[in-house]
């Protein structure tokens, strides 16, 4: 009989899993804050929760991106609440790639991410089309406009805007989740429940 | 009046306005985000926890109508169907554009209004404790309240580590390649510092024994709730609403 779901996240938090997925949790909220310094154009704020996915497990990742769009609300966000299905989607979809051994090479890492991507984007679609009519007050909302002005459907255009930006994020994403835990030692890593994903 | 308006009351407001800004016209919808407004300023429970929330309200009310004038405009000018209603400086504006732009504008602010009202007027420790309450493990409670902690402690903590790598010569204001680079070396050392926190928190709330189960004859503590009728009162007009839309989709 499969455990219950309340189980499966008492069984992955337990040790330093927890403290971890706190910091997790604050690292996708503050990682816009390192992009700004640098001045580089990626939002990344589902890193924390792609490193969950991998050194914790996809039952921790999917809490760890809820409550971090629950909290991304609070602090003066608050469309991100209604894409608390997408980050669901992201911490499955990468803990499943995790355990099946796709964060051990870097090509597989790279594939993971488009496809992580292109998920993301057919997940957020819907959303950002039919509750927010495609407008997320951020700038790849002329992108939207721009599909939509030559002739596309309001559906199709979130479709097309997102398969534009989401893929490169996640694999940026994807591939800096890789390198940090490859340069992590092997110490530390072992008191994670996923360090076998990485190594 | 904060003592009437509890935190049940408050949460079936955010859903009563959420069913709103989905069935009702964008008229009704503009109206209720200028008596959100209002509310903030004239009732108690709507007040802002701190001068910080009060701030980021006010900030967020002078955005959205930035934003909201923006996306009628774009779209007027963008979806070219519908009659020509004006021409401003050669540009041409289009009336079904307009109607969407105005539909968009107010439910997005309606939703936003709605999410804000709620967490700038409920301070995050209350709002856990009312989880608590309702039956949230107390290991997600004390995962949420970590969170707060780092997210105090982080960004001083990225600051720190951005000048640290800018004095050993990160490539910071290089290409965007170097840029990404220099991007690992600010992260790997705060992933790093975080796992060897987790890991020493962790042994500490082990040893404390926090993550042990329970034993059977300990009782979980029992907390009375009782039924607020504001509560039962603004779940029903929502189901009302929503059965009236039903209704008139139906009919169309």
């Amino acid at each position: 009989m499969p455990k219950p779901i309340r189980q499966r996240i008492a069984d992955e938090m337990t040790g330093a899993a927890l403290p971890f997925v706190a910091f997790c949790i604050a690292l996708n909220l503050t990682a816009g804050q390192v992009t700004a310094a640098l001045k580089i154009p990626l939002y990344l704020d589902s890193i924390g929760t792609i490193l969950v996915a991998v050194l914790v497990g996809p039952w921790s990742a999917i809490i760890c991106g809820t409550a971090a769009n629950l909290l991304a609300a609070a602090f003066g966000n608050p469309s991100m609440i209604f894409f608390i299905p997408v980050v669901i989607v992201i911490g499955a979809f990468t803990g499943f790639l995790a355990r099946k051994g796709w964060f051990r090479k870097w090509y597989l890492v790279v594939i993971g991410g488009i496809l992580q991507g292109v998920l993301a984007a057919l997940v957020s679609a819907p959303i950002s089309a039919y509750v927010f009519g495609g407008v997320m007050m951020a700038g790849t909302d002329f992108l939207v406009l721009y599909f939509r002005s030559v002739g596309n459907t309001l559906l199709d255009s979130v479709i097309f805007q997102g398969l534009a930006s989401d893929p490169a994020d996640k694999v940026v994403s994807y591939l800096i989740v890789f390198f940090l835990t490859k340069n992590l030692p092997q110490r530390l890593l072992s008191r994670l429940r996923g360090a076998t994903n990485v190594r | 009046m904060r003592a009437n308006l509890d935190l049940s009351s408050k949460l079936a407001l955010v859903f009563l306005l959420w069913v709103c800004a989905f069935t009702l016209s964008w008229t009704f919808q503009f109206v209720l985000c200028l008596l959100l407004v209002i509310a903030r300023f004239v009732l108690p429970a709507f007040r802002p926890i701190s001068q910080r929330s009060a701030a980021a309200f006010s900030k967020f009310i002078l955005y959205s109508i930035s934003v909201a004038v923006l996306v009628v405009c774009l779209n007027a000018l963008f979806i070219k169907s519908g009659s020509m209603i004006a021409t401003l400086l050669g540009f041409s504006f289009y009336e079904d554009g307009l109607l969407f732009g105005l539909r968009t504008a107010s439910r997005l602010i309606l939703l936003s209004f709605s999410i804000l009202m709620f967490f700038i007027s409920t301070s995050l420790p209350v709002l856990i404790g009312y989880l608590q309450n309702k039956g949230l493990p107390p290991y997600l409670v004390l995962m949420l309240l970590l969170t707060l902690h780092f997210l105090d402690h982080l960004p001083s903590r990225i600051h720190q580590i951005f000048l640290a790598q800018q004095a050993r010569g990160a490539p910071v204001d290089a290409g965007v390649f170097s840029r990404t680079k220099a991007l690992l070396s600010i992260l790997s050392p705060l992933v790093l510092s975080s796992i060897v926190e987790s890991i020493e928190r962790g042994t500490a709330l082990e040893l404390r024994g926090f993550l042990s189960k329970p034993s059977p004859e300990r009782q979980p503590e029992q907390v009375e709730t009782r039924v607020n009728p504001l509560t039962v009162c603004l779940y029903f007009i929502s189901i009302v609403i929503i059965a009236y839309s039903i209704y008139r989709w139906l009919n169309i």
